[in-house]
């Protein structure tokens, strides 16, 4: 478990690190941000893990989201993994910015070429919390999980199969239904197969509809403006309409004006910051 | 022969004339100098529920329990077990700086030259959270409130013309709504509202002077939560100025938390019962508020007030 610092930069009063490891569910050289706040000089600290959407890598979230000032305040440590394996070879995996690099969809593929470096819901549930509770001061029972688009569904995904395991979750413009959206279509198709009943596991609005669990608090919030809504890749309503059915407790904010960028998700992030301290630190 | 006379039923807080004669077989002599004596007042009534708190005061208000006026009024103020504190004020109220998390008892006692009156009868403040009463006079006509004073009510009845004349901008005439007694202290106040599932309510906060004759959220001077019920789904409306963000909420609060920070300047509402925050407006409150309580359709609400607020209502 050996992990050889990229990048630091003294930010918020904390650290902006990336480090990289070799990954044992990718088996890959994977890179991954940590932001490391003041109090995590003297204490152990709680982990939000964030998750980003299409094309990124862990460098958009650390330079475009205006996550460390909050987390400075609330001694949060943030961990901002890469979206999916690199340099792994695979023919096609750069063919499309929604498939394959940059779009691991954070599931365990089952269908070759993809199953064997394809397995971001493993790498972000299980290798990566073990690699970063052995290497960081972290209370291990405290983290919680966040993110956007892609990133969105699957914080909420993490969240929903994992009852008790996150103390709180949130999303900005998250992919809510991806076996009724073409992205979700496109990548379930590719990484999971045909059949569509396997897809049904990864997916938040089936997930919703038969979760038992601890309460989950989940705060969504949507850009109005947001051009992925509007071309029904998103479909927040299906989500809303199950978690209401099932009574899971959602806020769900529809923002006037924003967009699907990371302008929109600094607009917000202290708000979703402050919503995971709650948790993490009560 | 007598020398010593005591006299009895004297009137409270008047000014007596005594003079004493001498009497003999001849007749009555010349009255002696006359003395004058003034009767301590009657204790002052203090009015319950006028009284408002919060943890770091109270406001007690009463009555003066004498027709005629008096010169000044003590307030007494103890901790339960401890020896008190008095103050000397002109008028017939006080707010009284205290600690929070505590138990005080305070009486008043009327003073005039004559000296002070008995003690009113006691009254308990306790400073855990902020503790108010409804403000009857504010109340729309078709609004009726419990004995308690907790609970307010919207009956079916036809709202009576007669009530419509008066225009005073005293009570509420179109929204069914009433304004809370919060204390004039600028800080953290924090209530709760237990509503039911059908209940279509507007709660929040106003400026004293706001048009009675509007909505609650409908203007400048007013912030609310609001529930409409529609067929199809519960919708809640965060209204100012006319104007709500765009939010859903999936699981219905029955109990609301209410939290309002004079010096953050934001007024927040939570889902007690899931410790869900719900929404918050930032505003910079100019002038003092009151709590405001209001029923679109037939139904009731019930304020509970007086707790101590969660850690997360103003974090």
């Amino acid at each position: 478990m050996a992990l050889t610092q990229v990048s630091s930069n003294k930010c918020a009063g904390g650290f902006q690190k990336v480090f990289e490891h070799e990954s044992t569910e990718l088996k890959c050289k994977m890179k991954f941000a940590v932001y490391l706040p003041p109090k995590a000089e003297t204490d152990k600290c709680p982990v939000m893990y964030w998750l980003s959407g299409l094309t990124c890598t862990e460098q958009n979230f650390i330079t475009k989201a205006g996550s460390q000032l909050a987390a400075a305040e609330h001694g949060i440590i943030i961990v901002a993994p890469d979206t999916s394996p690199r340099g792994c070879n695979i023919e096609g995996e750069d063919e499309n910015w929604d498939f394959g690099t940059g779009a691991g969809f954070y599931v365990n593929a089952t269908q070759d070429p993809w199953k064997t470096n394809y397995r971001m819901y493993a790498y972000v549930t299980e290798e990566l919390p073990k690699l970063i509770n052995a290497n960081f001061p972290t209370d291990p029972d405290r983290m919680s999980v966040s993110g956007h688009s892609m990133g969105g569904h699957g914080a909420l995904i993490c969240a929903l199969k994992n009852p008790g395991k996150y103390k709180a979750v949130s999303a900005f413009a998250p992919i809510c239904n991806p076996m009724q959206c073409p992205w979700g279509q496109k990548a379930f198709a590719g990484y999971l197969g045909s059949d569509r009943s396997t897809w049904e596991a990864y997916d938040a609005t089936v997930l919703a509809a038969s979760y038992s669990g601890p309460q989950l608090n989940i705060l969504i919030d949507q850009g109005q403006d947001d051009q992925f809504l509007s071309a029904s890749q998103l479909l927040p309503d299906n989500l809303i309409a199950v978690c209401s059915e099932k009574k899971i407790p959602v806020v769900f904010r529809l923002q006037p004006g924003y967009d699907h960028s990371y302008f929109f998700m600094y607009s917000f992030m202290n708000d979703h910051i402050k919503h995971h301290a709650k948790y993490l630190n009560a | 022969m007598m020398t010593r006379l005591s006299t009895m039923n004297l009137l409270p807080n008047a000014q007596y004339e005594l003079w004493v004669t001498a009497t003999n077989t001849t007749g009555i002599s010349p009255a002696s100098e006359k003395a004058l004596y003034m009767t301590v007042p009657s204790p002052p009534v203090i009015k319950q529920r006028e009284c408002t708190s919060c943890p770091e005061a109270a406001l007690i208000r009463w009555d003066s329990g004498n027709t005629n006026p008096v010169d000044s009024y003590t307030v007494e103020l103890s901790e339960t077990g401890t020896n008190g504190t008095e103050s000397t004020v002109p008028t017939c109220q006080c707010l009284i700086q205290l600690q929070a998390g505590r138990r005080y008892l305070i009486s008043v006692r009327a003073v005039n030259i004559g000296g002070p009156s008995d003690r009113s009868e006691v009254i308990t403040v306790s400073t855990t959270g902020t503790f108010f009463h409804l403000l009857e006079d504010t109340a729309h006509p078709c609004l009726s409130i419990s004995e308690d004073g907790f609970t307010i009510f919207y009956g079916d009845e036809e709202l009576p013309i007669s009530a419509m004349a008066l225009d005073d901008n005293t009570f509420f005439t179109r929204c069914v709504a009433v304004l809370g007694d919060l204390i004039p202290v600028r800080g953290r106040h924090y209530w709760e509202v237990e509503v039911d599932d059908g209940t279509e309510f507007r709660i929040g906060v106003a400026y004293e002077d706001m048009e009675r004759n509007t909505y609650l959220g409908a203007n400048s001077s007013s912030w609310c939560m609001r529930h409409i019920l529609s067929p199809t789904r519960h919708k809640y409306e965060f209204l100012h100025n006319g104007w709500s963000p765009d939010l859903r909420i999936t699981v219905n609060p029955l109990r609301i938390g209410v939290a309002l920070d004079y010096d953050r300047g934001t007024l927040s509402f939570f889902n007690v019962n899931l410790e869900q925050h719900l929404h918050t407006f930032h505003c910079n409150f100019q002038n003092h508020i009151q709590p405001c309580f209001s029923l679109d359709n037939p139904g009731a609400l019930t304020v509970h007030n007086g707790i101590e607020a969660p850690e997360y209502a103003f974090m």
